[in-house]
């Protein structure tokens, strides 16, 4: 009886992790609509239903993290370089879900210049500083590079609504937080316990070579270890330059005094 | 020769008793030491020739056993007997270790273990269904074994460093050479043709220094068996089973190295004495399911071996609890450094 109810407490234990874990990944539906726009297509990328659909899934995720996600497209940034554009109007606009110029995420697109650029103000250019603005940014380069832009703002929403979910300074990426690694993990360290317990049913042998060996004469009769040759071989050290060129920028201030973090590059 | 043991006192069957490591009579309660204990009261009758047939002095009937019986019950009458030519000359075992646990001792031993069952299905572990426990004395040869490894490798010592732009690698090779002799005292190999070799083996260690001289009244009450392949037969068996343990002791003596690639390797073991023993051993045998397990106890330890059923609901719900704990532990050490829950 004992056993069996331990049986179930396993079940239920498992159950009740599917369980929570499937609530705390589905999307909450109870997001209350706002009349703020988030998303400004002055380029014309998006069909208007993409942009009720972006809207809709920006409100939800800045109202969990407390931080707008900004959507803003343009075709030639005014004649300005993307960053004054970018800090132009957020200067203009007064951005932000806390209070003007307040926390903003925004992904700003030259169409142009086919530039792009991803900045995090107040809360955004704490949790999304230069470094997961770059992941961010590099994430959703290629979809843009194939003009699936719909599904590229929708992941640059998600995506930085999970990195500002880590503290500062921890690397999202961090093959550690991923879910499937720690379902992998788990799911392997039980198969091998249940496997080594499998294995041991039947009872192990528990007795060794010294559980026979005779001690007392039991030695070695001759050692040698002699040194014969050296050999040498060198390689290059390999150069910290991954990906390169288009990275760069990082942060700044505005012309109207806002400091952000960012990360520009072409697509 | 049937060999049967008549209490001094009131004639009753005597057999061994596992508690008192004495030969005593249930009728009276006497007890006698086996080791002083008078031929006088060793009943024995001759057959003329090698029997296949003999009969209970009790009641006079036959004793059914199989040819490679040494000891068994009367089954009409219960009386121990023991089958002396069996155990005599070539046959003769040179030690014994005698029973220490008693059947309802290992019958509780074993209903422990089948509670420990953390995969056997809920029925089995209530070990309700013992259809038999034996006491059975197996024969062993217990070899005593000296090997002369003559080895030789080349070993690595590796180091890396960073100079400039390079990064180095050192590689020294260094010739090995170990002469090893080692020596082995009383591996046993079991030497029945019924057992099972992989049970026998783990059913393994037994405590030499109950070690007793061979005397047949030990037999008195239990089963017995007689070898079925001799010590020449079996060195090979021994001789690999301790080659591994020649090899774990070669690459402990092999210290230091970042690699090492043996380029000869030469184990030559050699039988000093190999000795007949008989080792105590109770056979449980379980009907699960309409299926019989067949499980092996140390008759001295207690140690249980023997494949258990398996419950796969109880395998899927350890396997789904582990799983379960390691991901939720995951997303605990996830939160505390500072990844946020999902």
């Amino acid at each position: 009886m004992v056993r069996q109810s331990s049986l179930w407490k396993s079940i239920v234990f498992c159950l009740t992790i599917l369980l929570f874990s499937i609530t705390a990944l589905s999307t909450p539906t109870h997001a209350a609509p706002e009349a703020k726009q988030r998303v400004f297509d002055d380029a014309g990328l998006l069909t208007k239903e993409e942009v009720t659909e972006l809207e809709a899934l920006s409100a939800k995720y800045s109202e969990k993290r407390e931080t707008d996600f900004i959507i803003l497209t343009s075709k030639d940034a005014d004649g300005k370089d993307i960053e004054d554009f970018m800090g132009d109007t957020y200067d203009e606009k007064e951005f932000g879900y806390d209070k003007p110029k307040g926390n903003a995420v925004m992904l700003t697109m030259d169409m142009s210049e086919r530039d792009v650029m991803v900045t995090g103000f107040g809360e955004g250019e704490r949790l999304l500083d230069d470094n997961r603005a770059d992941l961010v940014r590099e994430k959703i380069t290629p979809a843009l590079s194939r003009g699936d832009y719909f599904d590229a703002f929708s992941q640059y929403i998600k995506s930085s609504y999970k990195y500002m979910g880590y503290r500062e300074g921890v690397d999202p990426d961090n093959i550690f937080f991923s879910t499937l690694f720690q379902l992998a993990i788990s799911v392997g360290l039980g198969v091998v316990v249940v496997g080594k317990m499998l294995y041991n049913s039947g009872g192990k042998v528990t007795v060794s070579g010294r559980t026979y060996s005779d001690a007392n004469k039991s030695r070695v009769v001759q050692r040698r270890d002699v040194y014969v040759r050296t050999s040498v071989t060198k390689r290059r050290k390999p150069k910290n330059n991954s990906s390169g060129g288009s990275r760069g920028g990082g942060g700044g201030v505005t012309r109207g005094g806002s400091s952000y973090s960012g990360s520009r590059g072409k697509f | 020769m049937l060999l049967q043991y008549k209490c001094p006192n009131c004639g009753s069957d005597m057999a061994f008793d596992s508690e008192s490591g004495m030969l005593s009579c249930e009728s009276c309660g006497r007890q006698d030491n086996i080791e002083e204990f008078s031929d006088d009261y060793i009943q024995s009758t001759f057959t003329e020739e090698e029997a296949k047939e003999y009969h209970c002095k009790n009641c006079g009937a036959v004793i059914i056993t199989e040819a490679d019986t040494t000891a068994t019950t009367c089954s009409f009458c219960g009386a121990g007997v023991v089958l002396g030519d069996r155990l005599s000359g070539a046959l003769a075992p040179a030690k014994v270790i005698p029973f220490t646990i008693s059947k309802d001792e290992a019958k509780a031993a074993f209903v422990k273990w089948c509670n420990k069952g953390r995969l056997t299905p809920r029925g089995f572990m209530t070990a309700n269904r013992i259809k038999g426990i034996t006491g059975l004395y197996v024969p062993f040869w217990l070899y005593d074994l000296n090997s002369r490894a003559d080895v030789q490798a080349v070993g690595t010592r590796v180091r890396t460093y960073t100079r400039g732009d390079y990064i180095y690698t050192e590689t020294k090779y260094y010739d090995v050479y170990r002469d090893i002799d080692l020596h082995y005292v009383k591996v046993p190999v079991d030497a029945s043709e019924k057992m099972n070799d992989e049970l026998m083996d783990k059913l393994e260690p037994y405590d030499y220094g109950k070690l007793k001289e061979f005397k047949t009244p030990y037999l008195a009450g239990y089963i017995a068996e007689k070898y079925n392949y001799d010590d020449k037969e079996l060195f090979p068996r021994v001789k690999s089973r301790v080659k591994k343990y020649v090899d774990t002791y070669i690459s402990s003596t092999v210290t230091g190295y970042s690699s090492v690639r043996y380029t000869n390797k030469q184990i030559d073991t050699k039988q000093k004495k190999a000795q007949y023993v008989l080792l105590p051993v109770w056979m449980v045998y379980y009907d699960y399911d309409k299926q019989e397990h067949t499980f092996a106890m140390n008759g001295l330890t207690g140690k249980v071996v023997g494949r258990p059923p398996i419950s796969y609901g109880k395998v899927a719900g350890w396997v789904g609890g582990i799983a379960g704990s390691t991901f939720i532990a995951m997303r605990i050490i996830q939160l505390i450094m500072g990844g946020g829950l999902w």
